[in-house]
């Protein structure tokens, strides 16, 4: 059947549209004059963004402890979950099940209100605990989702394999299905590193003084008066981000390959 | 399924999630029948003050306003990521297309709808366009409305649109097309009577994972949308915020959750017995999209490009 | 190595309403190749997985030489399993998996190459040692996890359907391989499966298992030969089976009526007496076929014209659906042998004569 002229225009046209905003940062990026106008090619916001942000790299830095903390612990309980749930049964293994699909079916702004509210009741001060907790809270399901989409493709006769062999229930867990399931777990962590890092929603409700993060930087900055930085910053964060994918990615294959 | 140490596995998922999910979504319920605090928080009086105070007019222009923009939103998103998802099922680089789709979505949230603030703003790079052609004076008004906001959400979520119908349209037999031809069906005909109701399951998750953020949106509205389009998300947070009526607040928030829930469960029933199959309550399908919003490493992993 | 008698005393197991294993008992010598063959869902994969620790009974023992081993755990079992969809470990190369067990025990590497090299020529799999099981053929696979559940030196090997994913040249060529492994290691094989092919070629004895009951211990050739029940016959080889009234007995012989066949000679050890309602049968291969009616007809000959309803011919064999007069069918197995051999030349809608000696015709169940 020839391929459709409709939807290969569709497609064209929808690819100039996802593209364009990202091309008119560039754009602006190098743009000398701070308003919108054309004023001749500039690195003068780049070398703003390295040698004179102080704020915006402590958000970033912010960004990096909540990611990565966040991440390793929504891994680590997620994991864990995932390996009970799709193996064996026990009570409020459903419980468990639908409250890990929850956030799928939540708009983030309730998870967000509820977590405020929550912490606000309890009097837990707001900053860069109640974000870490928020974190690992969103993110856990993501990581159970993905490690267990792994665990699925493998049977229970390889861990009745492994007992039949001699191996007690925590060398199975170490010897067998952690490294089995090793790329679903490395792909759990770096989903829950980007969404983490991607979050502004939830972040913005559950943040205090001090735990500004770098979403929330971006959020002031256009609030209260854009400075060109941005764009300089969008650039680098998109090359950057398609470098770490770019990594994250021959890491995964590595792993899958060794 | 066997009897085993599953619940020790599980144990510290289920007491995380107990407390630092399901828990907070109760205290939202709990506190929408409570009285309101002095400076935020509440008094425990139950009282059905919040839920009378939803029914007054400006909350109800709020709502319509969040359903007509989520519905518009989420049709033209679909709209455009059909044909999108189909092109790319028919094309020998998938990956390659697979990649121009996602790569815009590897830049931050907030620098997408700043972007558009670049382009759409009075002095943005449209305004400069159109001055530097000579075709206005005066800059042209194109942010702080609803069209705006609209354009945003539609950018911000086709591909939530766009994956989960390409790996349906992908899977599906298109020799059934040809059958269809063969049988007599025009082009449109065969699509209409074979293709779209045999990628059901791919557009009602498509639709699940386009309009439930859309509908509680807040970002978006706030930052390139004006008065008057205001979406429910906003008014949780005005609520939350300024005026300090956390009950109010909360019973926004159910309803915001219950309309989603109900959505889910109507469009899981109307799409169930095609698309869920054994997986129970509706896990294979959202599970498949659960990866979207990190579309970059999920996919890195299974798609080598 | 030396094999262990396994002895399974009245086990019984259910799954919630349905009963798995009835009191089921069961003796096997030292060394001895002993199938569990039956349908699916007959009870004996059960029975396996409770042998190998996977699976608690709620009553009975399972006995391994003298000793009761349901208390144990299967990690300390002296029984190993090969796994129905092999259960290789993806993430380890062939070397490894085989080296599972000796790793966990912290064998020192030189006895681990030694031993894990052994056990991989036994399986003729050396040359793959230090491929992923992903790169390998379902043969090779199913070689591995031999190789991996033999290493620890079982007494008693458990296989479950280790055929069945195979396609069928495969299967016959592991089915003599795992034959010729058993010769070898001499331990004790309990081999389960659905396919009686399979259990008729290799075992020493078989265990026919249905409903979670065990309905025939035998050789292959009691079993074929004279199979105990009406499921028994049915399952095991091709038959023809119908029911029948003893009229009378005269030492081995009964005569019965039959609806679909008038009077029929069987033979039995013990045949009950006159007025016995009884099932009867004789395998097709037992039945002559000829196109003349045989000239000599000897005493307890059943001879018996009809018309040929369904030839289907397999080159070394042609099977045929007989219509006898009295209206009833009966299948027939006619081997082919040399150019003069007319069992080719029968045809569609031929009149036939089929006879069968008593000697080939025997009771099986006596019916109430």
């Amino acid at each position: 059947m020839k391929r459709s002229i409709f939807s290969k225009a569709v497609f064209a046209g929808t690819i100039v549209f996802l593209f364009l905003p990202l091309a008119v940062l560039v754009f602006y990026s190098f743009n000398e004059s701070k308003s919108g106008s054309w004023g001749g090619f500039s690195l003068r916001w780049y070398l703003k963004l390295f040698t004179d942000s102080p704020d915006l790299w402590r958000a970033f830095g912010n960004s990096a402890i909540i990611a990565l903390g966040s991440a390793a612990v929504a891994t680590a309980i997620g994991t864990l979950g995932a390996i009970g749930v799709n193996w064996y049964r026990f009570r409020l293994r459903s419980y468990l099940r639908t409250v890990t699909f929850l956030p799928m079916i939540l708009p983030e702004i309730i998870i967000g209100v509820s977590l405020l509210v929550f912490f606000s009741g309890l009097g837990i001060r707001l900053g860069l605990f109640t974000v870490f907790v928020a974190h690992v809270s969103f993110n856990l399901p993501f990581v159970f989702l993905l490690v267990l989409a792994r665990l699925e493709e493998f049977d229970f006769s390889i861990i009745e394999a492994a007992r039949d062999l001699g191996a007690t229930e925590a060398q199975t867990l170490a010897r067998v299905i952690l490294p089995m399931i090793m790329p679903g777990i490395v792909s759990g962590f770096l989903t829950a590193v980007t969404l983490s890092l991607e979050d502004f929603v939830i972040t913005f409700f559950v943040t205090g003084p001090g735990a500004t993060t770098l979403p929330l930087y971006v959020y002031s900055a256009i609030r209260f008066g854009i400075s060109p930085v941005i764009n300089a910053l969008s650039v680098v964060m998109i090359l950057g981000t398609v470098a770490l994918t770019w990594s994250m990615r021959n890491f995964l294959k590595y792993i899958a390959a060794k | 399924m066997k009897q085993g140490p599953g619940g020790l596995y599980a144990a510290p998922s289920i007491l995380w999630l107990s407390v630092f999910f399901v828990a907070p979504l109760l205290i939202i319920v709990a506190y929408s029948f409570l009285t309101q605090g002095q400076r935020g928080g509440v008094e425990w009086k139950p009282t059905l003050d919040a839920y009378k105070a939803i029914a007054n007019p400006t909350f109800l222009t709020v709502t319509v306003n969040t359903i007509v923009v989520a519905l518009g939103a989420t049709l033209v998103t679909i709209l455009i990521a059909l044909p999108c998802g189909y092109h790319m099922a028919r094309s020998k680089r998938q990956n390659l297309l697979l990649l121009l789709v996602i790569i815009p979505f590897w830049t931050n949230f907030l620098i997408r709808i700043y972007a558009w603030i670049a382009i759409l703003g009075n002095e943005g790079f449209l305004n400069d366009l159109l001055r530097f052609l000579g075709l206005t004076d005066e800059p042209l008004r194109f942010l702080y409305n609803r069209w705006a906001v609209g354009l945003v959400l539609v950018y911000t979520y086709l591909p939530y649109a766009i994956l989960p119908l390409f790996s349906t349209i992908d899977k599906f037999d298109f020799s059934l097309l040809e059958a269809a031809r063969d049988l007599g069906a025009t082009k449109l005909k065969a699509i209409t009577r074979v293709l779209l109701p045999n990628i059901r399951g791919g557009v009602f998750t498509a639709f699940l994972f386009t309009f439930i953020p859309i509908f509680g949106a807040y970002a978006v509205p706030l930052l390139v949308g004006g008065t008057e389009s205001y979406m429910l998300g906003n008014l949780i947070a005005d609520e939350l915020t300024k005026s300090r009526n956390w009950p109010l607040a909360a019973a926004i928030s159910l309803v915001i959750t219950l309309v989603t829930t109900v959505g889910v469960m109507l469009l899981l029933r109307a799409g169930g017995t095609a698309t869920l199959g054994s997986g129970g309550a509706g896990t294979k399908e959202p599970e498949e999209g659960a990866a979207l919003p990190a579309q970059s490493v999920a996919s890195a992993e299974g798609e080598p490009a | 190595m030396i094999g262990s008698d396994v002895v399974i005393e009245h086990v019984g197991k259910s799954f919630g309403a349905f009963r798995a294993l009835d009191d089921v008992s069961i003796g096997i010598g030292k060394g001895e190749f002993f199938s569990l063959l039956g349908p699916s869902g007959c009870g004996k994969t059960t029975l396996l997985r409770i042998i190998a620790g996977f699976e608690q009974p709620e009553s009975g023992a399972v006995l391994l030489d003298g000793v009761n081993v349901l208390p144990e755990p299967p990690n300390t079992r002296r029984v190993n399993t090969v796994f129905q969809n092999y259960a290789l470990f993806p993430h380890l190369s062939v070397f490894e998996n085989v080296a599972f067990s000796l790793r966990l025990a912290k064998a020192p590497d030189a006895t681990v190459r030694d031993r894990v090299g052994h056990y991989l020529r036994l399986v003729e799999l050396e040359a793959h040692a230090d491929k992923k099981p992903a790169q390998l053929s379902g043969g090779q696979k199913q070689r591995v996890a031999i190789a991996r559940a033999l290493i620890n030196e079982p007494s008693v090997l458990l296989l479950d359907e280790p055929l069945s994913a195979l396609d069928a040249k495969l299967r016959q060529h592991m089915l003599i391989e795992l034959d010729a492994i058993h010769d070898k290691i001499g331990i004790t094989f309990i081999y389960v499966t659905h396919d009686q092919q399979e259990a008729l070629s290799v075992s020493d004895r078989i265990a026919v298992m249905n409903g979670g009951q065990v309905l025939q211990v035998g050789t292959p050739q009691e079993i074929y030969e004279a199979p105990a029940t009406d499921f028994v016959a049915k399952f095991i080889g091709e038959t023809n089976l119908y029911e029948g009234t003893i009229r009378s007995v005269s030492g081995q012989m009964a005569e019965l009526d039959t609806a679909e066949f008038g009077t029929v000679y069987v033979t039995d050890d013990d045949p009950p007496p006159a007025g016995t309602r009884v099932s009867w049968t004789v395998r097709p291969e037992k039945i002559r076929i000829d196109l003349e009616r045989p000239s000599s007809v000897r005493g307890g000959l059943n001879l018996l014209s009809g018309l040929v309803d369904e030839p289907i011919y397999s080159g070394f064999q042609t099977k045929f659906y007989v219509r006898t007069d009295q209206g009833a069918t009966l299948k027939v197995i006619k081997q082919h042998a040399d150019w003069s051999d007319e069992g080719p030349r029968i045809r569609w809608k031929d009149s036939v004569w089929l006879s069968y000696s008593a000697e080939d015709a025997f009771l099986v169940e006596v019916k109430r």
